[in-house]
């Protein structure tokens, strides 16, 4: 049945106000998500220009992600390296092994213990000096110490936590001589600072840029669609009916820009870094580079969507005046 | 159903743009509001639809007072008035139908009952016609009666002009002032700031005339004929 009415006054109003569209559920919502497409559609070289500054934006933001995931894990496999030796003159009894062993893996930041015997000492020994065997003709293990390798659990890899653990070794009784390379754990770690230091300041910087970039282009955006906004508030429209579609569109800009961001991202990986993995760890054996993370990716995609509404609901309140 | 007491209003430190303004206008009135460039006639219909605030006195539209209403209400205001400009202030990129429909899309319209609506005015403007075309193709005239269509289609209780016929020719300036006389006979409160003398001769309704943000002269409609000078 319709909506209308006709009333049998002559002079007066010749329809009754209908239902309003807002009374069905979702009505609002359908109406605004319309809007904001068709708008796109109208708008194609604005919103391209929008899409583009964010998709390059995170481009730019994405690569260097990727490169300093993929730092971060060549600098864990190095600082593997970091481990704490006890070495004993004698030969332990397989009772003296495991009371130490079971001693120092209770220690925490302990990842792994290894006892090294003095017949494995002298194999390695001979490996290390392969081609040069003369000169440990008439040497014999019973003149090399035996010891335990201490592997550490990453968290406890920085100075003060291995001259932490150092100092409890040493309380054991029957412990004596620790060794640690401590020159190497020393710049390693101002290395490993240094790096964060670095990366926190570079993605900053590029943050920071980001957001300025993709804030000011959408405020340009809006800006040349100001009539729209001024007829919109002219016929009665209020700020959430006004911002509604505009956000929506801002939304759908941030999540195409990041969307596309990460999908040149994923072309390039594929192109030149898969195999570049030798120029960041230095290892010529190394397998390549990886991708982003799932949660790296799930972060920009996230960005994206925020640029796009924080941009717009910003610039909005600008030039809304209702 | 509109009513000014006492309103005052400046833009920042110049001199006062409306003083001391004391008004009332019925309601089913048609009123003309003229004067010289600056006289205040454009500050006195924006005070109307809530666009500015005065810096004292009251103004009062429909029984409400737009000096205490929350910037949250002025929407709501607006829907009762229709407000059209000299410079049309369409949307360039949309068709007519859109330009119009936007009216009852924020009244929450249903789709179709927008389309009905909106077809139904464009057929009064004798506009209907040309409803798909982007309002950039239209001429001066098509595009204020566009203007005028999206201003009516809600059946406003208060039509405010500005300058309406400051971009068109004799031909097209009697359609527009015909569209105003319908709408104020179907009810709607007219008020139209206009410089244009030929105009309000020919519509012989009442007049009130600005100078310096000051009412200098109020002629009725019936003793309109006795007025000699404009």
């Amino acid at each position: 049945m319709s909506k209308w009415k006709k009333k049998t006054s002559g002079t007066a109003r010749i329809y009754r106000r209908p239902t309003l569209e807002s009374d069905v559920f979702g009505g609002r919502v359908g109406f605004f998500l319309t809007r904001a497409i068709s708008n796109i559609r109208q708008n194609v070289f604005v919103n391209a220009v929008t899409i583009g500054t964010i998709t390059l934006a995170l481009l730019i933001v994405s690569l260097f992600l990727l490169i300093f995931v993929n730092l971060e894990s060549a600098v864990e496999n190095w600082s593997e390296r970091v481990q704490v030796t006890v070495y004993f003159d004698k030969e332990l009894t397989g009772q003296e092994q495991s009371s130490f062993r079971e001693k120092i893996s209770a220690l925490s930041g302990v990842l792994r213990v290894n006892y090294v015997t003095r017949d494995e000492a002298l194999k390695r020994f001979k490996v290390r000096l392969r081609g040069q065997e003369t000169l440990l003709e008439g040497v014999r293990s019973e003149i090399l110490p035996t010891s335990f390798e201490i592997a550490l659990n990453s968290t406890h890899r920085e100075t003060d936590s291995v001259e932490n653990i150092v100092t409890k070794l040493k309380q054991i009784q029957g412990i004596t001589e620790v060794q640690y390379g401590e020159e190497w754990v020393r710049r390693f770690n101002s290395f490993l600072n240094f790096m964060r230091l670095l990366g926190a300041l570079l993605g900053g910087f590029l943050v920071i840029a980001v957001i300025f970039i993709v804030s000011n282009t959408i405020k340009l955006t809006i800006y040349s669609r100001r009539d729209e906004l001024e007829v919109m508030s002219l016929v009665g429209a209020t700020r959430f009916f006004i911002s509604a579609p505009f956000l929506l569109e801002g939304l759908i800009q941030g999540l195409a820009g990041s969307l596309l961001s990460l999908a040149l991202l994923y072309g390039i990986y594929e192109a030149f870094l898969q195999n570049a993995g030798s120029f960041i760890t230095f290892d010529p054996a190394a397998s390549g580079l990886s991708f982003l993370p799932v949660e790296y990716i799930s972060g920009l995609l996230l960005s994206g969507v925020l640029l796009g509404f924080v941009g717009s609901l910003t610039s909005l309140k600008r030039f809304i005046n209702v | 159903m509109i009513q000014l007491h006492d309103v005052t209003l400046a833009y920042q430190q110049e001199a006062a743009a409306l003083h001391n303004i004391n008004l009332k206008i019925g309601k089913g009135e048609f009123v003309f509001l003229t004067g010289t460039s600056g006289a205040g006639k454009t500050t006195l219909l924006r005070l109307l639809y809530g666009a500015l605030t005065p810096n004292s006195g009251e103004v009062l539209v429909d029984g409400q007072n737009i000096t205490s209403l929350k910037r949250s209400q002025i929407p709501l205001l607006r829907r009762s008035i229709g407000v059209v400009f000299q410079d049309f202030k369409l949307l360039h990129s949309r068709t007519v139908f859109e330009n119009v429909a936007i009216t009852l899309e924020v009244l929450g319209w249903g789709r179709r009952d927008i389309g009905k609506k909106t077809m139904h005015i464009l057929k009064q403007m004798e506009i209907d016609s040309k409803y798909d075309l982007i309002t950039e193709r239209l001429s001066g005239g098509e595009q204020q009666r566009v203007a005028l269509a999206r201003a009516l289609v809600n059946d406003p209780k208060i039509l405010l002009a500005d300058e309406p016929t400051g971009n068109l020719d004799d031909a097209n300036k009697n359609q527009i002032l015909n569209i105003f006389k319908e709408a104020n006979i179907r009810g709607t409160t007219v008020v139209v700031a206009t410089h244009d003398r030929r105009l309000i001769e020919q519509s012989h309704m009442r007049l009130i005339t600005l100078n310096k943000g000051e009412i200098v002269e109020q002629v009725e409609k019936e003793n309109f004929r006795d007025c000699q000078d404009i």
